[in-house]
Parts: C-alpha cells; sequence; structure tokens
C-alpha cells in the first residue's frame, strides 16, 4: 500500500505516495526527477547517493523515504544558490578534482557536512569525513586540494564577506 | 613562457560545472515517457546443459511487456575478438548451454523493477551440470572437459574492412581449451643464454581485478516512429558499440543511433558491447517501449568483464654489465568463459613489454585458456600490469644477483628514440623512457633512501624503495581505425566542435577543445563541444587503446587547421593582401606590420556568409589511428604495425612494512610519465594519480574472490576500493618528449602510469624487509609468512620453508655475502 508523505527537498515541500518500502534515493530520483544523487551500490558502501539530511550526510539508499519526512533534504541539486556555485564546487572546478564525476556529488555534499561541523579541518578529519565516499578516478588527491582550497576561500568570506554583485 | 595561448594549460574542465551541479546526465539518469525496466536472468550454475526454459508464468504476470531467451538470439554470437582466426564465441543469451555463473539466460521488461524481478523468479529454467573447470592449469589438462566444443567459423564483422573470413560451412569441432596464443621469437636465443653471465628463471601471479567504475553498468534503448534503434550506453567508444550493435541485430548501420551520456567511469570496462545492452533493445523493440536496464553492483563487478587471472614465467640471461643477453616469457592467463579479450592481452603482454628493455634474442609464448569463470577484458593497462610486474621484479632480482644498482641496470637496457620495434617495426619517434627513470630515482630520493643496512634489524617498521618502468601504445588499428572532426564557425567569432569522443572522466571534452581553441586562435570559452553523438559526430576512434587525445585530438587540429585557412582565405580577400601575409590573434586578422588593417573573426565570418554564397565556414579533419597499418595486424604472431606513438612511465614506490603484521604502507608514489606534451597538465595529473590509486588498489588489497566459479565478494564492502585514508603522497611529474607526430606533441597518458607501480611496491617491500612477494596482491599475510621464513633462515636455515627458493651459487656482489631471499610463490636463480 502505498502511504502519502510530505518530503522537503532543497527548501520546496512535496506531497508524494510511496511504498513504505522505498529508498529515499528511489524516491528523489524517480518521483521527484532529481537525479544528481548517483546509485552505486545499493549497500551504503560508496557515498555516490550522498544527500543532508538535516544538515547530516546520509547514504540515501540505506534511507527509506518515509524515514525523511520531517527532515530537510538537501541534493547536490539545492546548494548552487540562484545558479551561483557554491564555494566547495567552485573549488572541485578549479582544481580538477572532477573526472567521471559520478561519484562527484557525493563528495561535494559530504564535504559541505564536513565543512559547516569543522570548518579547518586536519588532514586526518578530511580524510575521515569523506572515508565513505569512494572515487575511483582521482586517487583523491585534487579532492583534497579542493577541500583545503574550500575552506581556505570559506574562511575568507567569514572574515571580510563579500556582498553578491 | 608558452608557445602556446591554451594548450599546455591547466584549465579546468569543460564539463567540470555540469558536474558539480548534478546536473551531468548518466545513463541511468534518462527518464523517457512509458519507459520500462528491464532485467536479466543468469546462471546460477558455472556450466550446464540448459534442458528446457519456460517464460509461460512470467509472461502472464501483470505488468510484464517482453521476455527475450536464447531463442530470440539463436545462432548469433558477439565479441569484442571476431576474426577469422578467432571467431565470435558468446552468444548473448544462452540457448542450450551455459558456461559460468552470471551468462545470461533470459531478459524481461516490466512496469518497475520489482515487477521484473519477480517476472525472473517466475522463469523456469531446467540445467543439466557439466563438469567444470576452474584454474587455467586444469583447463590445459589432457581430458578436461571443454568448454566450447565447437568453433563457428563464418563471416566475422571484419569482413567489411576487407578482412577475409573463413568460409562458412560446419562447426569446427575443438580439440582443447586453449582460446588463443601469441608467440613471437626473433633473435638466437640459445646464444644468447649461452653467453650470458647469469641466468634467472622466475615466476609470478596475478589475482584478478575489478574495474569497478562507481557507475555500474546501464542501457537504454527505444525504437523511433521510423523502426530505428536509439540508445543511451556506458561506452568507451559510440561508433564501436553502433557498428557491434547494427551487426548483431541486423540493423544498418545509419539506423542504429547512440545518444550521448555522460560515462562515470570505465577503465576498459565498458568497451564490449554486452548481452544487457542487446537485450534492451531487443525488449524495446518487442515492447514497443523504451526500455531501462540498469545493473546491480554485483552484476557489474562479476558479469561486465574483470582483470585477467595471470600466471607470468620469466628468465633472462644477463651478461657481466647486466645488459640482457637473452629472454624467454610465458604468459597465462584465465579468460573466462568465452573469449573475452583473451586473444588481445596475450599479444599486449608481448607489445606493452617489448618497448621498455632493448633485447637481442626473445621467446614469447602467451596463452589464454578459457575455464568456468566469469570473463575477463581489457582493464587499464590490459597486460601491462601483470608484465611488467613480472619483469620488472624479476629484474630488481637480477641486479641483486649481479651487485649492479637497479636504477643502473634499467639506464643500461632502457630503450631510447629511434629504436624499431621487433616485429611491429613501430619506431620510438619520441621516447622519454630514461629521463623518466632519472627524474623518478632523483625525486624519490633513490641514491639516499635506497637501503643499504642489513635486514636484521629489528625495528618493528622498516622502510625502503623500488622502481619499475612501463610504457604504453597511443591508439592501435581498431575499429573505426581513424577520427575525424568537424569545425562550425559562428558569426560571433565563436565555434562548435564537432567531436564524436565519450566524455568518461578522462578530460577528452576538455582537451580536445583546447586544441581546437589553440589551432583556431581563440579562448577556450568560445569553443562549444558536440560530442557522444553518432548522429551529430563523424566517426571517432574511442578513448581506448590509449588512443583518444592522440588520434582524436589529430583529426581535431586538422578541423580546426581547416577552418582557420578558410577564415584566411576570407580575411585576404576582404584586406586585400596575401594569405601569406596575415596573422591571426586575439580573434583577429591583422596584415602583418598594419596593425590598423585588420578585422574581427566575426565581421570575417558573416562577410563569407554574405559574400561568398552563404559559407558560413566549416572546417574538417580526419585521421587513421596508424596510418601505414595493413588491415592483417597479427595477434597471434604480433606482425603489423600497431601504433604510432608509445607513452612511457618510470614510478619509484617507498613503503613501511609493518613487520609485525605483514602490512605495507606505502608512504609515497613518484611518478615520471612521458606524454610527449601535456596538453592540460592538469588533467595529466589527474590521470597519473587515477593510475597510481587504481594500481595500489591491485598491488596491496584488491582481489576478485573467485571460487569454483562463483564470485564471493562482488559488492563494496567485500571489495575493498582504496579510499581516502589508502592515498599515499604523489609526485606526478610530466616528461616532454614531444611526439613528432602527436597533436602538439601529445601522446597516451591515460593507462601508462598504471603498470609500474606493481613492481616498483614488490621491489621495495624487498628493499624494506628483505621478503620477495611474487604474486599479487601483496597482503599482510604473505609478507608475514615470508618474513617468518627469512627469520627461520636467518637462525641458521634448519627448518627451511616447503616453498623457499632452490638457490645456487649466484655471483658474490659489492653489498657482501648474498642475503637470504625469500619469495611466495617460489622462484629458482640459476647461473
Amino acid at each position: 500500500m502505498k502511504r502519502l508523505i510530505q518530503l522537503t527537498v532543497n527548501g520546496q515541500t512535496r506531497d508524494v505516495p510511496v511504498q513504505p518500502t522505498r529508498t529515499l534515493l528511489d524516491v528523489v530520483r524517480d518521483d521527484l526527477g532529481l537525479t544528481g544523487a548517483k546509485r552505486g551500490c545499493d549497500l551504503g558502501a560508496c557515498g555516490a547517493c550522498t544527500m543532508l539530511l538535516d544538515g547530516r550526510p546520509v547514504n540515501a539508499c540505506l534511507v527509506l523515504a518515509v524515514e525523511a519526512e520531517g527532515a530537510e533534504i538537501v541534493t547536490i541539486e539545492g546548494i548552487a544558490a540562484g545558479g551561483r556555485l557554491d564555494p566547495i564546487q567552485q573549488a572541485f572546478v578549479e582544481h580538477g578534482a572532477v573526472q567521471c564525476g559520478f561519484c562527484t556529488p557525493g563528495l561535494v555534499l559530504a564535504t559541505k557536512a564536513l565543512l559547516e561541523a569543522t570548518p579547518e579541518p586536519c588532514d586526518t578529519a578530511m580524510r575521515e569525513a569523506l572515508s565513505g565516499n569512494l572515487c575511483r578516478c582521482t586517487g583523491y588527491v585534487k579532492v583534497f586540494d579542493a577541500i583545503r582550497a574550500a575552506a581556505r576561500r570559506l574562511r575568507e568570506e567569514r572574515t571580510c564577506p563579500v556582498t553578491p554583485s | 613562457m608558452s608557445r602556446y595561448a591554451v594548450v599546455g594549460k591547466p584549465l579546468p574542465r569543460v564539463d567540470a560545472r555540469e558536474k558539480v551541479t548534478g546536473a551531468a546526465r548518466y545513463t541511468a539518469d534518462v527518464r523517457l515517457p512509458g519507459m520500462l525496466r528491464g532485467k536479466i536472468l543468469r546462471s546460477p550454475v558455472p556450466h550446464a546443459r540448459i534442458v528446457r526454459i519456460d517464460t509461460s508464468r512470467a509472461e502472464r504476470l501483470r505488468g510484464v511487456h517482453a521476455i527475450v531467451t536464447g531463442r530470440d538470439t539463436a545462432g548469433l554470437r558477439v565479441a569484442f575478438v571476431d576474426t577469422p582466426r578467432y571467431p565470435a564465441d558468446e552468444p548473448p543469451f544462452a540457448l542450450d548451454r551455459v558456461r559460468y555463473i552470471g551468462d545470461e539466460v533470459a531478459a524481461v521488461a516490466a512496469v518497475d523493477d520489482a515487477t521484473a524481478e519477480e517476472a525472473l523468479a517466475l522463469i523456469h529454467v531446467e540445467y543439466e551440470p557439466l563438469p567444470a573447470v576452474f584454474t587455467a592449469a586444469d583447463a590445459l589438462r589432457p581430458g578436461a572437459p571443454l568448454i566450447h566444443e565447437f568453433e563457428y567459423p563464418g563471416k566475422t564483422i571484419w569482413e567489411d574492412w576487407g578482412a577475409r573470413g573463413r568460409p562458412e560451412g560446419e562447426p569446427v569441432p575443438r580439440a582443447d581449451n586453449v582460446a588463443a596464443r601469441t608467440f613471437v621469437e626473433f633473435g638466437d636465443l640459445t646464444a644468447g643464454f649461452e653467453r650470458a653471465h647469469h641466468v634467472r628463471d622466475d615466476r609470478f601471479d596475478v589475482a584478478p581485478v575489478a574495474h569497478a567504475p562507481i557507475e555500474p553498468h546501464a542501457a537504454v534503448a527505444w525504437f523511433d516512429a521510423d523502426g530505428r534503434l536509439n540508445m543511451h550506453v556506458a561506452s568507451m567508444g559510440i561508433f564501436y558499440k553502433r557498428f557491434v550493435l547494427s551487426k548483431a541485430l541486423g540493423l544498418p548501420i545509419s539506423q542504429v543511433r547512440i545518444h550521448k551520456s555522460y560515462v562515470g567511469g570505465a577503465f576498459g570496462g565498458k568497451i564490449d558491447v554486452f548481452p544487457y545492452e542487446l537485450g534492451a533493445a531487443l525488449l524495446a523493440k518487442k515492447a514497443g517501449r523504451p526500455v531501462l536496464m540498469e545493473l546491480s553492483r554485483a552484476e557489474s563487478l562479476t558479469t561486465t568483464r574483470m582483470d585477467f587471472h595471470a600466471a607470468v614465467r620469466v628468465k633472462t640471461g644477463v651478461d657481466r654489465d647486466g645488459a640482457i643477453t637473452a629472454q624467454d616469457i610465458q604468459v597465462t592467463v584465465d579468460t573466462g568463459a568465452y573469449r573475452g579479450t583473451g586473444p588481445v592481452v596475450v599479444f599486449l603482454c608481448y607489445s606493452y613489454n617489448i618497448p621498455v628493455y632493448r633485447v637481442p634474442a626473445l621467446r614469447y609464448e602467451g596463452l589464454a585458456v578459457y575455464t568456468n569463470n566469469p570473463v575477463k577484458g581489457p582493464k587499464r593497462g590490459h597486460g601491462a600490469p601483470f608484465i611488467r610486474f613480472a619483469v620488472d621484479s624479476h629484474m630488481d632480482m637480477l641486479a641483486e644477483d649481479l651487485g649492479i644498482d637497479m636504477v643502473e641496470l634499467m639506464r643500461r637496457n632502457a630503450r631510447d628514440r629511434g629504436e624499431v620495434m621487433p616485429t611491429s617495426g613501430d619506431t620510438l619517434r619520441s621516447c622519454g623512457l630514461k629521463d623518466c627513470i632519472e627524474a623518478a630515482a632523483r625525486d624519490g630520493g633513490w641514491a639516499v633512501k635506497r637501503r643499504t643496512a642489513d635486514w636484521s634489524a629489528t625495528g618493528r617498521y622498516q622502510r625502503g624503495v623500488g622502481i619499475s618502468a612501463c610504457s604504453m601504445f597511443s591508439g592501435s588499428p581498431y575499429y573505426p581505425f581513424a577520427s575525424a572532426a568537424v569545425m562550425k564557425l559562428h558569426d560571433d567569432g565563436g565555434a562548435t566542435l564537432f567531436a564524436g569522443t565519450v566524455e568518461m572522466g578522462q578530460g577528452s571534452e576538455t582537451t580536445l577543445s583546447q586544441i581546437a581553441a589553440e589551432e583556431l586562435g581563440v579562448p577556450l570559452d568560445d569553443i562549444r563541444i558536440v560530442s557522444g553523438d553518432t548522429e551529430l559526430t563523424p566517426i571517432e576512434f574511442g578513448s581506448f587503446l590509449s588512443g583518444g587525445a592522440f588520434v582524436t585530438g589529430k583529426a581535431v587540429r586538422l578541423a580546426a587547421a581547416d577552418a582557420k585557412r578558410q577564415l584566411l582565405a576570407m580575411a585576404a580577400r576582404l584586406l586585400e593582401a596575401g594569405v601569406d601575409d596575415l596573422e591571426a590573434r586575439d580573434k583577429r586578422v591583422h596584415v602583418k606590420g598594419l596593425p590598423h588593417r585588420s578585422l574581427g573573426y566575426a565581421e570575417i565570418i558573416a562577410e563569407s556568409v554574405k559574400r561568398a554564397g552563404g559559407d558560413p565556414i566549416i572546417g574538417k579533419g580526419h585521421v587513421k589511428s596508424v596510418p601505414d597499418a595493413g588491415l592483417h595486424p597479427s595477434l597471434s604472431t604480433a606482425r603489423g604495425r600497431w601504433t604510432e606513438a608509445y607513452g612511457f612511465a618510470a614510478q619509484l614506490a617507498e613503503v613501511e612494512v609493518d613487520t609485525w603484521t605483514g602490512k605495507v604502507r606505502v608512504l609515497r608514489l613518484v611518478t615520471y610519465h612521458d606524454c610527449g606534451f601535456p596538453l592540460n597538465p592538469q588533467i595529466v595529473e589527474g590521470q597519473i594519480e587515477g593510475c597510481v590509486s587504481m594500481a595500489l588498489g591491485q598491488t596491496l588489497q584488491e582481489r576478485v574472490d573467485l571460487r569454483e566459479g562463483q564470485v564471493f565478494n562482488p559488492d563494496f564492502l567485500a571489495y575493498r576500493l582504496p579510499i581516502t585514508h589508502d592515498t599515499p603522497d604523489m609526485v606526478s611529474g610530466m616528461i616532454h618528449s614531444d611526439e613528432p607526430h602527436g597533436p602538439f606533441g601529445a601522446k597516451e597518458v591515460g593507462e601508462g602510469a598504471v603498470s609500474g607501480v606493481m613492481a616498483a611496491v614488490a621491489n621495495a617491500v624487498h628493499d624494506a624487509a628483505g621478503v620477495r612477494i611474487t604474486s599479487l596482491p601483496i597482503t599482510p599475510a604473505k609478507v608475514l609468512s615470508a618474513l617468518r621464513r627469512r627469520t627461520t633462515e636467518d637462525m641458521g636455515g634448519l627448518e627451511r620453508a616447503p616453498h623457499a627458493p632452490q638457490r645456487s651459487d649466484a655471483p658474490r656482489h659489492s653489498r657482501g655475502a648474498p642475503r637470504p631471499r625469500d619469495s611466495f610463490t617460489g622462484s629458482e636463480a640459476s647461473s
């Protein structure tokens, strides 16, 4: 039997009829048409489906859609405000942290959660925060470069805020 | 200062913005009205005769729209290798026999995944088990069960291209399980070994590993109103896929269109045309609706090819100075239930090895053997990782025997520019191999970090360094043998590049756009690229055999040059000057020495439309992958031209061995890659870093756990890829050797640097802890066991371990008496 639930994704609340057995990943990709979160393993092992649930990174393939009711869900589509890239996205672009791009949405969101909780992470904290996100292309080297650069940029923005032009 | 304005610059990728925002569309993201979901029924047994398939209950299930079985593909065989010698051997869906766990038996299209799964469970298949074999050695034994009882000669897909097929006739009975053999012999082998000062003979073993791109395999298929097949596929070359799909489905090539999808990593694993892709097309035809076939992670890991299980034996004779006098190499790979790329890999183990060291006399034999294991295919390096692991581990052992420093030994044997490869006649027009070795040794601190102390030191953590080198093609003669490109100018001075490349992470959209921008004389932002669509772009070689940038890059450069030539001709008319008196800069054409007489590109193009009968200026370029390759280069004899340019790399590993646990930690990995010229240094670095990471996975931890044909680790919890914590410090340097046949001097970069890591690490482990591991992966258990055996020997050698090497009188050398050496799988040394 389907249940009608309310999901708040990227600030928009939608009524969605779902089978209680369906995952948040399936519902967001198939019913809401947001395909930025990727299906990589269906086992919570690769992090390609990472979404933020009330600011916390989760593997959406391990969360039932009904469990996410009432939470603020953020997907990769929700972080470039008004078409302006988030500083983390910008850093990923500039530092060559993107190759095939399939793991990128998950890496960007995991980084966002990390830098919001720990604005200046040490190397170990950075590796730990991203240890659940597999990337087969980059060897993580340029991902680390991008995260360090994003942390620097965010720090600058905090200390000397720039008015968006 | 650089000669160039756009190439050679670390510019951000043109596809990055789409990828960081989630807008980039991959095959499984495609949503079409009425789209069904496809699923595959697979064999649960390694070898069996199919007695009966009953789909009637599944057909009656509500929501099921189509079912495909072997009856729909009867008589059809599809394979990556489909030549007169090696005719295709893989039926897309089993008709009467399954040969491995995962072999495709049926496909279902239904309204959703759950219904499709339910339908699979309702298909009844009656199997009659047959005896199975699971190792190459067992499969080669006389009396072993035949995995393929017949060969089916006849027309091959290559006939369209002039390759003569054997006449179609009765199936030919097969006598053994040998799927392919490559044999190469040159020079006087006997004399070479006779005049050798020292000879070693060693064996190595490499476990199968998985490609494991993060994107699982997927395909979307639909037929349009005119009956044309349209597909999104996870590919590495859309024109190859289109060709094989059209042949297999009996459609004219122009009735099949591949649409653009980004590809979420491939690493060799997405070249083949797979049964699931043919299944998606057949289901879409039957159902009259689009079908999305998305494979699970387990299916992706076990049924879409994996790397080979390889056994390598290397015997080398060297003179007093360490120069190779003769070499005898045997490679045996388990190619699985179908040929896959077995015939290619046993050829490539010869071809990727021969450009590294000068060998005056060689005998090489490569055997690919059928088993009832999953099918093997090309994985990044395609043979180079295991042949280079074996040969450079062996060279390190030779260096020690001779008392010659390994870097010095490499230096003495490494090839130089201008050398011509035996059998192929390929010439090394550029070769930075020695520069790579020198640079890696220098930056890796070889001279100071190479261990000189005794291994009996009692510290728990022991450090050491090791080095290895490797080489790789830059494209090869393979379908479609060539790349073309079209460049269309716009009346604002910008341009659109039409190139058939598939962007799978390698950065081809960016580097090709850079080439176009450089040649045309515009900033990168002015180039828009249309790629990945067989209808919108001319043929393209594909991004495999490391030919993407090398082959397609040249076609793009020619297309841009053609457009620019037309632009200058029009400018000459408008400026009333000779073409030779013009120069183009910053999107303007000037008369030399008269800066006031100039026109912007936009004005010239607009005038061309008005004056020259509406010509908007369209440039065209094309190039063959290997221009003077014949149609019959031979995989079995390695004769025939194979590539235009070889990339080279040298890699140095610094490791720390925990002698209490056997765990090996790589501290630093230094790579120098001779890529000719880095079209985009940031992308080149990214390719090297990715190669190193993947190679370290294979060296230290990855292994497909196959037992009796069953994969026991078909998921990312049990099959552990390198994670953030596993990333060592990396130095990824580039050697500019300026390949004369490459676009702006560029050649291969995406594959080479996977293949030097294995021996570099194995040699470093030996340097650190005095133990020689001759099988991959180098697990803590192997290291610990070798350390224990060494300790036993150190204590007097009274309890010689059963697998310890048989040592004869190896020559004494400057570092003192021969040290106890150990080997995991056993090796022999003889003088």
